[in-house]
């Protein structure tokens, strides 16, 4: 099974909620990345985001665009990350891991091997922002035959919704796998806590149609913020804010693991 | 066929949160376009405070010199300076009859800017045009004028500081407040409908030629050209010729310091499809899939991209493109002006500089038609500093 199927089913049999953190590849090195993520896994992390920097982040606010750029600068790549979370996997990594990126990357890489490198580093999720569902097409027939031809698990690809995709949600959300990833605002990450005015009414409608798992992402900083939605949703997305956590306190793994200790912990308090 | 592709190209890569706001825009263009109180108040507006129609001017110096008939599509005689307006004014309308109450632009050399600005307090809208700092530095007189306008410009300073960064904060800002806001863009670019909508405003430019080159000379002209960018004077010179087979359809891209340098603005000779903006297109990248700089002396043509039907043009073998590079285009444009008395865009004077190339291969009653898409009013810094041998910055 695949891993963030996998590890959704768990946390709804044991009624937990799940907590996602996102941070951009290849800071502050590569191996402070790995040194992160394995502190994410200890601390009960339950997808981790890994951002590939891209030079044009239109879904992005200031803070994922100035580490993106900072993560292009040191000459991060896509190649270089799958390489890292292949041996992140061959050292025992089973965190669940999802690649946040748009869609040139893939493209420029080609469809095909794309999935294929996915596939051999263990990457389980993607999460494109600028590929919305009319424009699937094409990495949706590549997933399904490389999961003929190989007869193996493929990353799963992440739906979103935004608070005014409305009569969206049912298409979208049709063969949906994994989570669904709802956008808390119009607009970019990292915009703290300023949810759209009509954010518990909008989860509310996606929670109740939905077969799986309902997110909620962008803007959140502390479980205090996501409270008033708690029983809504079933877990949150921390991108931006965990970004300035690394920054502050110098890509300190203990720090990143204390942050999603206590996240997660008063997320299912 | 899916109506938002041309071939491969075009598409709608863009948030999830937009794909709403395009289908209404596409609904609203396309019930407005079938509106003939909409059509006549564009036809109004284009007529009394643009202009036009513009001149189809037979240039018979310049033609004597380059051994071919060639006529000018006079678009620099445009209100503003440039064809950019034919599509604010269109776009603008739109806006209002959908309700929009803000407007946002993104702007390079800010004749884009200037337009959208110029829209805005002609029908009384608030109106944000985005610029990347280095761009601001370079076209200040542009920036003094849309401030003069009542448009706020805000300065971007993320990535390259240039117009794809202006872009990019564009589609951000649009996509937080698309509620109210109405994104005017000034290229061939960004995701469907866009394309469609751009070149429909702009194809008055091919519309009013083929009707003047029809009284003047009783034929179809041999060959129509037009400078590229992102593409929208050059899309709208082409739009009532495509289907006119017998007329050959050249476009001319910013080759900057050369091909060769790799300093250039060349996306059909040198990009691969990728994804920008909106669209699928041809696009300048570098060896990890990331959008390169653009490089070129004119602002206008500065852009890692280019409009997908034009994309679609090259690959279908309809159009031809080629490219000028820096040098050539001002040797262009100092011959314009002497020959002719009309000094044009840096922009338009790659066309005319490949215009001279063209000539060469054609006989002395054949016709060709280029677009003088502005005027270098805009452009004198740029050109003193060449002259003077100071290079420009870019």
């Amino acid at each position: 099974m695949n891993r963030i199927e996998a590890r959704m089913k768990q946390l709804q049999e044991k009624q937990e909620k799940a907590f996602i953190t996102y941070m951009t590849a290849g800071l502050p090195d590569m191996e402070g990345m790995k040194a992160i993520i394995r502190a994410n896994e200890a601390a009960g992390c339950d997808v981790l985001e890994l951002g590939i920097p891209f030079s044009d982040p239109v879904a992005d606010g200031p803070v994922i665009q100035a580490a993106s750029y900072k993560a292009i600068c040191q000459g991060v790549n896509l190649k270089g990350v799958l390489k890292e979370v292949e041996s992140l996997r061959a050292q025992g990594a089973e965190i669940p891991i999802a690649f946040m990126m748009y869609y040139n990357t893939i493209l420029y890489y080609g469809v095909k091997a794309f999935v294929e490198s996915c596939v051999n580093a263990g990457v389980d999720g993607l999460i494109i922002p600028d590929l919305p569902f009319e424009e699937q097409g094409e990495l949706k027939a590549a997933l399904l035959e490389a999961e003929k031809e190989k007869g193996c698990e493929t990353p799963i690809l992440i739906q979103l919704v935004s608070p005014v995709s409305a009569g969206r949600i049912p298409m979208i959300l049709k063969d949906a796998r994994g989570f669904v990833y709802c956008v808390s605002s119009m607009g970019v990450t990292g915009q703290a806590a300023d949810f759209h005015k009509e954010i518990v009414n909008y989860l509310t409608k996606v929670k109740e149609v939905s077969p799986i798992p309902v997110m909620m992402g962008f803007g959140i900083r502390t479980a205090a913020d996501v409270k008033p939605m708690k029983d809504i949703i079933d877990g949150a997305i921390v991108g931006s804010h965990f970004i300035n956590l690394l920054e502050e306190n110098n890509y300190s793994p203990t720090a990143a693991e204390e942050y999603v200790r206590t996240f997660k912990k008063e997320l299912n308090m | 066929m899916d109506k938002r592709y041309y071939g491969e190209f075009g598409g709608q890569y863009v948030a999830e949160s937009l794909m709403n706001t395009l289908q209404e825009l596409d609904a609203a263009y396309e019930e407005a376009i079938r509106d003939p109180e909409f059509l006549k108040e564009c036809a109004y507006y284009l007529r009394e405070y643009v202009g036009r129609e513009t001149p189809l001017y037979f240039a018979e110096r310049l033609s004597e010199a380059y051994g071919t008939k060639i006529y000018l599509k006079r678009e620099d005689l445009n209100h503003t300076g440039a064809h950019k307006i034919n599509n604010v004014i269109g776009q603008i309308l739109l806006a209002k009859r959908m309700g929009k109450t803000k407007v946002i632009a993104e702007t390079g050399a800010g004749q884009h800017g200037v337009a959208t600005a110029t829209g805005a307090a002609l029908f009384d809208m608030e109106c944000t045009v985005y610029m990347g700092a280095e761009d601001m530095e370079r076209q200040k007189l542009n920036v003094l004028r849309m401030e003069m306008l009542g448009a706020k410009v805000v300065k971007v300073t993320s990535g390259s500081n240039t117009l794809k960064d202006a872009t990019n904060e564009a589609i951000r800002t649009w996509a937080k407040t698309a509620e109210d806001t109405f994104y005017i863009i000034g290229s061939a670019v960004g995701p469907y409908p866009y394309p469609k909508i751009v070149k429909e405003f702009q194809s008055v430019i091919s519309r009013e030629a083929k009707k003047q080159i029809l009284e003047k000379e009783g034929r179809l002209p041999d060959v129509v050209m037009a400078c590229v960018g992102g593409g929208s004077n050059s899309i709208g010179m082409f739009a009532d010729f495509i289907d006119e087979k017998e007329v050959k359809l050249i476009g001319v891209e910013a080759a900057g310091l050369g091909i060769e340098t790799g300093q250039h603005a060349s996306a059909m000779a040198l990009g691969k499809p990728g994804t920008l903006h909106g669209m699928r297109s041809y696009l300048l990248q570098d060896e990890d899939g990331n959008v390169q700089l653009a490089h070129s002396i004119s602002a206008g043509l500065d852009y890692p991209g280019v409009g997908p039907e034009h994309a679609y043009l090259k690959d279908t073998g309809r159009a031809e493109y080629v490219s000028i590079t820096d040098v050539e285009a001002m040797d262009a444009l100092m011959e314009l002006s002497k020959l002719e008395g009309i000094i044009p865009a840096i922009e338009s004077a790659h066309a005319m500089a490949y215009a001279k190339k063209q000539a060469a291969k054609m006989g002395k009653d054949e016709i060709m038609i280029v677009c003088l898409s502005g005027r270098g009013d805009k452009d004198v810094h740029t050109i003193a500093d060449y002259l003077a041998g100071k290079g420009y910055q870019n």
